[in-house]
């Protein structure tokens, strides 16, 4: 935004320096830890209740993957995307903790339950695995561990949900003509995707957590020496795949049951989001990517339920490869079609406040750049800085999704265009061909600087 | 002075009717715990490895139990430093947005690395610890694995301490560019030195007081707990004398705006007070240094002599950002209120003038044109990406051209430039082309 200094990712972009960390995050947040506390605290429950010593052991080797996956991975990144949101959209992250404060807070109260639990539950399991009182006070600190990872989901997801449909029952959150603004803090928590969000984030990630852990049981009793760990590899994989037929039909019920709860505008960007938007036509494309996912998992399910211990090692990664596209899939979606939005209605894409808009327009984006060097913001009577002044126009609209020569880049998306044909694009940005643009926000001459700017991309070397 | 601050974000701070104090109390409480956990991390994986190494060069089975037992708080630490770490950060971004946004910018990419370096210090401080049996005979390797993690651990402070440094003095934002601009200060280093020496004065009493508890449970542990009482008081009295004359001079190494004021506060006094308490505890260390063993009641009173020291320290990082923040904090209310004026008279006159705007009756062929992105390469008459629907019409081709080109797409006709194929209906297709060929 352009109040904040302004930090451009040269090459991969800002978007895809947020989706390496936020991809990461689903995977071991989703799998590890949610999916995964439900799945192996019901794991140490049935094996310690048929008293099967060798798969109670497999299923602590199993926690101990997950614990340290979990703990590292999956706790750092979900720090992480608070930092790189910072670095991409400090306005937009500014206002959800304003709106979200007391939720993080107690977000961050029941992950520290979270983390406690799963220390004890880890840390303690070899000195009360030899008695039976110790292994089931053992398991219940895995339940009350998978209680607690779920209720930070919970937490989340409602923030997820408040990005893409902010308004609860078309009542607004927020009155954007008053200052300071008066948020309705149960409009923004109740928002109408929040429970057909966390309904099938919950049951995905239970069912993606049980394909984790079928791969993870084929590695550990492959290359375990001991006889008896090998041979609960059947019954535990059987066990797991037991969780998916049941998990893996319901999930997809309710993420049609979401898809149902988007707005028309953002449902209708879906094909643009899965395929970009060379392919954006190609509606049997989509279908044979959605099919391609969901049919790997249903039939490596189905070889993992009826013939556990024949189950191929390819199945079993080809099953967890499938739920990571799917996951990769949902979250690139999920994130694209709020376009050109990032809170709904309220703030675009680049940062910038819809109310700010006309204002903005009359008196000029540069003007409040706080970061932006003086030389920089006005354009000279010869226009000699008209470049230099565009370019800090694109530097401050433009950096939250496009690179100048990399991912999304301005000088390919340009290439072959006019000054005059640039200029006229920058004029109906969100108009029918590219609806998830927002506008462009400023004043004439601004317009003129920036595509003056843009027209020199394809132009540099060439001898004039 | 060049004042350079983002606006506040519009929105209401959700203090829930709160005092001040109480969200300043559980900004200093968090912070020391998180504090407290991070001093053990750096000070129990050094240990760690160091009586990892001792242990191959004594040969002294008993360095090496220690060395192992270390490894417990080291991931008892690191976990829950992490997770403590984030509520002062929650704190500090709703109280104070724009600073502390505008730090973590002005030293983006690099403040990544408390992310992604802490990623990699994690898990080779897990493979560290879980493969200390598997690697007894690989000793050399299995401590190099361990002091990577250690090195790499000691490199997240400077970073997060940069960025600390530039947020508490917002004066710096118009003259700091990148990271290096506020690492290599004086501020930086001092507070350096302050935090590594506390740090292993901190791990010195923690290790004195998990010793005693060692002993206590006797066994094959009491040697080791013996070990670790008599390191332990080493450490903290090796790290606190230089600690006990560096911490009241940081105060005093920030920008001079900032340090004259803060000489007129009560919150001056705080340093000099951790001081005395580090001194009070050096003593008290001193006179059972002969002894081998300490009872409980003396490892708890040092652990909460130096717990006091670290909240004391804490406290008087807190009126850091009172004393600081009150100018930087007021000019931005008034900019921001200002600027939200301006925002809000010009957005309620764009909505009025919206409303009385004689409703735009399009033509439907423009409006589906519109729709599907025609208008992004073609206006009716200026060429832009493509010709102007003037110049096509003007060409004289039949309908069925038109219509051949708009569905496959076509190049050549007016340049090297390629119209894509259209996904259309063959309605639409027709009243695109007789819509087009009306505009000569």
């Amino acid at each position: 935004m352009f109040d904040f200094p302004i930090f451009e990712m040269p090459t991969i972009g800002l978007r895809m320096l947020m989706a390496i960390n936020a991809i990461i995050h689903v995977f071991v947040s989703h799998g590890g830890a949610v999916g995964g506390s439900v799945v192996l605290a019901l794991a140490a429950w049935w094996t310690n209740k048929r008293g099967d010593t060798a798969g109670y052991e497999t299923v602590y080797r199993l926690l101990m993957v997950f614990f340290i996956l979990s703990t590292s991975i999956g706790a750092l990144t979900g720090i992480g995307m608070w930092i790189h949101a910072n670095i991409i959209s400090p306005n937009a992250i500014g206002g959800l903790i304003r709106v979200f404060f007391w939720k993080w807070f107690i977000e961050w109260i029941v992950f520290n339950f979270e983390v406690i639990l799963l220390l004890f539950w880890f840390m303690t399991w070899k000195q009360k695995e030899t008695t039976l009182k110790g292994r089931t006070s053992s398991v219940r600190f895995g339940i009350w561990y998978a209680i607690s990872s779920w209720v930070t989901m919970l937490i989340i997801t409602a923030i997820l949900g408040f990005m893409l449909t902010p308004n609860f029952d078309g009542q607004p959150w927020v009155d954007p003509e008053v200052y300071p603004g008066n948020v309705n803090y149960n409009n923004a928590l109740f928002n109408p995707t929040w429970f057909p969000g966390l309904l099938m984030r919950t049951f995905s990630s239970i069912a993606f957590a049980a394909a984790l852990a079928i791969m993870w049981t084929w590695l550990i009793t492959a290359f375990s020496k001991d006889e008896e760990i090998r041979n609960t590899k059947e019954r535990l994989i059987k066990f797991f795949a037991t969780i998916m037929m049941v998990t893996v039909p319901v999930a997809a019920a309710f993420g049609y049951y979401y898809l149902l709860q988007i707005p028309e505008a953002a449902r209708a960007m879906i094909p643009t989001a899965m395929m970009t938007r060379a392919f954006a036509d190609k509606m049997d494309l989509m279908y044979l990517i959605i099919s391609g996912i969901g049919g790997a998992v249903v039939i490596t399910t189905i070889i993992a339920y009826f013939s556990p211990k024949r189950m191929p090692y390819i199945a079993a990664t080809l099953m967890v490869a499938a739920f990571m596209l799917f996951w990769g899939y949902e979250e690139r979606t999920r994130e694209f079609i709020r376009k050109p939005y990032l809170i709904y209605h309220y703030m675009y894409a680049n940062g910038i406040r819809v109310t700010d808009v006309p204002y903005l327009n009359k008196v000029g984006i540069l003007k409040h750049a706080v970061f932006v060097d003086e030389k920089d913001k006005v354009i000279n009577e010869d226009k000699s800085n008209l470049v230099k002044v565009g370019h800090t126009i694109a530097r401050i609209e433009c950096r939250a999704c496009h690179t100048e020569n990399g991912i999304n880049g301005l000088k390919a998306l340009t290439a072959g265009w006019s000054e005059a044909a640039i200029r006229n694009r920058i004029n109906n940005l969100p108009g029918g061909g590219t609806p998830y643009m927002p506008p462009f926000v400023g004043t004439e001459a601004e317009k003129e600087a920036l595509a003056a700017y843009l027209a020199t991309l394809n132009k540099r070397g060439e001898i004039k | 002075m060049n004042w350079k601050l983002p606006f506040d974000i519009p929105l209401v701070i959700p203090t829930m009717g709160l005092p001040g104090w109480f969200f300043d109390t559980l900004g200093v409480i968090v912070f020391v715990v998180h504090i407290a956990f991070i001093y053990t991390l750096i000070g129990a994986s050094t240990a760690s490895v160091l009586y990892n190494i001792t242990g191959v060069f004594k040969k002294s089975k008993t360095d090496d139990v220690l060395a192992y037992k270390m490894t417990n708080p080291t991931t008892i630490s690191e976990n829950m430093g992490a997770l403590w770490g984030v509520a002062p950060l929650l704190v500090i971004s709703v109280l104070y947005t724009g600073f502390f946004y505008t730090a973590i910018l002005k030293v983006s990419p690099h403040i990544l690395h408390i992310i992604y370096g802490n990623i990699f210090a994690f898990l080779l401080s897990y493979a560290y610890k879980f493969s200390w049996h598997a690697l007894h005979r690989h000793k050399g390797f299995h401590i190099a694995i361990g002091l990577v993690a250690v090195l790499t651990f000691y490199t997240l402070p400077p970073v997060f301490m940069s960025m600390s440094n530039l947020y508490l003095q917002p004066e710096t934002f118009a003259t700091v560019q990148t990271i290096w601009d506020i690492m290599l200060t004086p501020l930086t280093g001092f507070r350096l030195i302050n935090f590594f020496l506390t740090a292993f004065s901190f791990t010195g009493i923690v290790m004195i007081y998990l010793g005693v508890k060692w002993i206590k449970a006797g066994g094959e542990d009491a040697e080791a707990g013996r070990l670790a009482v008599d390191q332990g008081k080493k450490w903290f009295m090796w790290a606190a004398p230089v600690n006990i004359a560096v911490l009241p001079l940081v105060f005093f190494a920030f920008s001079p705006r900032f340090s004259e004021a803060y000489i007129h506060t009560p919150f001056v006094f705080l340093p000099f007070a951790a001081s005395a308490v580090l001194t009070i505890l050096f003593f008290f260390l001193l006179k059972r240094f002969g002894d081998e063993e300490m009872n409980l009641g003396d490892a708890t009173k040092a652990l909460v002599l130096m717990v006091a020291a670290v909240a004391l320290m804490a406290t008087a990082r807190h009126g850091i950002r009172v004393v600081s923040f009150e100018e930087p904090l007021k000019l931005q209310a008034e900019a921001t209120e200002k600027y939200m004026t301006d925002v809000i008279a010009e957005y309620k006159a764009y909505k009025e003038e919206m409303k009385n705007a004689p409703a735009v009756v399009l033509d439907p062929a423009v409006s589906l044109a519109d729709s599907k992105g025609c208008l992004a390469c073609h206006s009716i008459d200026a060429p832009l990406v493509g010709p102007s629907y003037k110049e096509i019409a003007a060409k004289g081709q039949s309908a069925e051209t038109l219509t051949a080109s708009l569905k496959n797409g076509s190049t050549g006709k007016w340049g090297e430039t390629p119209m894509p194929p259209q996904t259309l209906t063959d309605e639409e297709a027709k009243t695109l082309v007789v819509w087009v060929l009306k505009q000569k």
